[in-house]
């Protein structure tokens, strides 16, 4: 074998493996990276206010086990699987103008067509929103929900620092501000920006009460076999936050 | 010229690919093969708990949890001793299979709708899935990675990652105490409702 032959043959390999990794999608690791894959973020959120957090936290974890948790175990006992899954998809559908609005301002407007398509089958042909008639229709089963924290992130406005609410729990200055215009927005709520008669606080009440099981299982999860249940559930709003953002 | 040209393919064709270019589908279908065997699993199990049992090498040849592990602690597994890392990825383990063989009730089959697998980085592929479980959907994407095959290396649940939730935790533990702090944290959760 001639020598040039044979050094062409013995670059080979390395040639091929240049230009295989100039091909390959790019790892995307993080500077306190443990290995080439691994791109997860030591930091998620500033939390400048984590002990009064910590205090609010135990405090709610109270609240939830001695007053909520009560609240929403005699809500299931006493009312029909079937019952509660109408009384969901009634509230839910019933905050069409959160999605539609945020679908909106994000510029989201063939998501805010379907939002609206979804909402007219919901109410017309699933009696004002209680079937979800909307699941039999592919392309409006699995529309993401905007509102209005994802707007802000879309807009560029970052989380801000980490706060838990109290009774509300965990969110940041960005996602409370989110909650407010969602609270805005939602029909349900309607009724007490009109009048100070106490009916009108009963949509809202009813809203509380159904969405409490659902709220409280998210909750579960995220604080059962924690290490750290504050940050576990910190972790937790954050990640899904930013992936909510994101779709 | 023919004999050289043999020799160049033949050369050509032993090269070690890199792992982004294997097929994603070869990705999934490991997955779809992984997760039929552990809902077999679930039919033949009468609880969770015989169900944990059961299931716990299946799932050891599936996931990946000496990487989970390492990456759940971050840059402090570099300071682990070889028996340090071995104690903290069995006790992982343990707490891993436990919250997630708690979810299932054996008997309930969830529906899971396979989407387009993409390959984010080379010798990494994310399968995103539909799952439709006693009522709720949930959107659950597995970080599949070519680790001596394709094993899991995560789950992403409703956009909250596995891995990254316990390194927002074992981080600081580690910062504060160490690897010793990191692996009594184990030992308590594993402890804790066993």
């Amino acid at each position: 074998m001639k020598p040039a032959a044979f050094l062409r043959l013995c670059l080979l390999p390395a040639a091929g493996m240049f230009f295989c990794q100039c091909a390959a999608p790019k790892s995307v690791a993080t500077a306190g990276a443990v290995d080439e894959l691994d791109d997860y973020a030591d930091t998620e959120v500033a939390d400048p206010l984590e002990p009064l957090n910590r205090a609010t936290f135990k405090l709610n974890d109270g609240l939830y086990t001695a007053v909520l948790r009560p609240i929403s175990k005699g809500y299931e006992t006493v009312t029909p699987k079937l019952v509660r899954t109408g009384l969901d998809n009634f509230f839910e559908n019933a905050k069409y103008p959160v999605r539609l609005v945020n679908s909106g301002l994000q510029g989201k407007f063939r998501r805010a067509g379907h939002e609206t398509e979804k909402f007219a089958v919901n109410t017309i042909t699933g009696f004002g929103g209680i079937i979800k008639q909307s699941d039999r229709l592919p392309h409006l089963a699995n529309i993401p929900a905007e509102d209005t924290g994802q707007t802000f992130a879309k807009w560029g406005i970052g989380h801000g620092p980490y706060l838990v609410l109290p009774v509300l729990g965990p969110s940041s200055l960005r996602e409370a501000a989110g909650y407010a215009g969602d609270y805005v927005l939602n029909p349900v709520n309607w009724g007490v920006f009109q009048s100070k008669d106490a009916l009108q606080y009963i949509p809202q009440g009813v809203n509380t009460i159904r969405s409490l099981p659902a709220q409280l299982e998210i909750y579960d999860q995220a604080r059962k076999d924690a290490i750290d249940p504050y940050i576990s559930v910190r972790s937790t709003f954050i990640q899904n936050r930013d992936a909510a953002a994101k779709e | 010229m023919t004999s050289r040209f043999f020799l160049l393919i033949t050369a050509a064709a032993l090269l070690p690919l890199p792992p982004a270019f294997a097929n994603p589908a070869e990705a999934q279908q490991r997955l779809r093969s992984a997760v039929g065997e552990v809902l077999a699993i679930a039919d033949g199990s009468s609880s969770s708990a015989a169900f944990a049992s059961k299931v716990r090498p299946t799932l050891e040849r599936h996931i990946s949890f000496d990487t989970m592990t390492s990456r759940a602690v971050g840059v402090g597994w570099r300071q682990f001793t070889q028996e340090q890392r071995k104690r903290a990825v069995q006790l992982f383990t343990s707490v891993i299979i436990r919250t997630y063989t708690e979810k299932f009730t054996p008997g309930e089959h969830p529906q899971i709708t396979y989407q387009n697998a993409v390959s984010p980085a080379a010798g990494r592929v994310d399968v995103p899935t539909r799952m439709v479980y006693r009522g709720s959907k949930y959107n659950v994407t597995y970080r599949m990675e070519n680790i001596g095959g394709w094993r899991i290396a995560d789950v992403v649940i409703e956009g909250v990652s596995l891995v990254a939730n316990y390194r927002a935790q074992l981080g600081p533990t580690f910062s504060k105490g160490g690897a010793a702090a990191v692996i009594s944290s184990l030992e308590q959760s594993v402890s804790r409702r066993s």
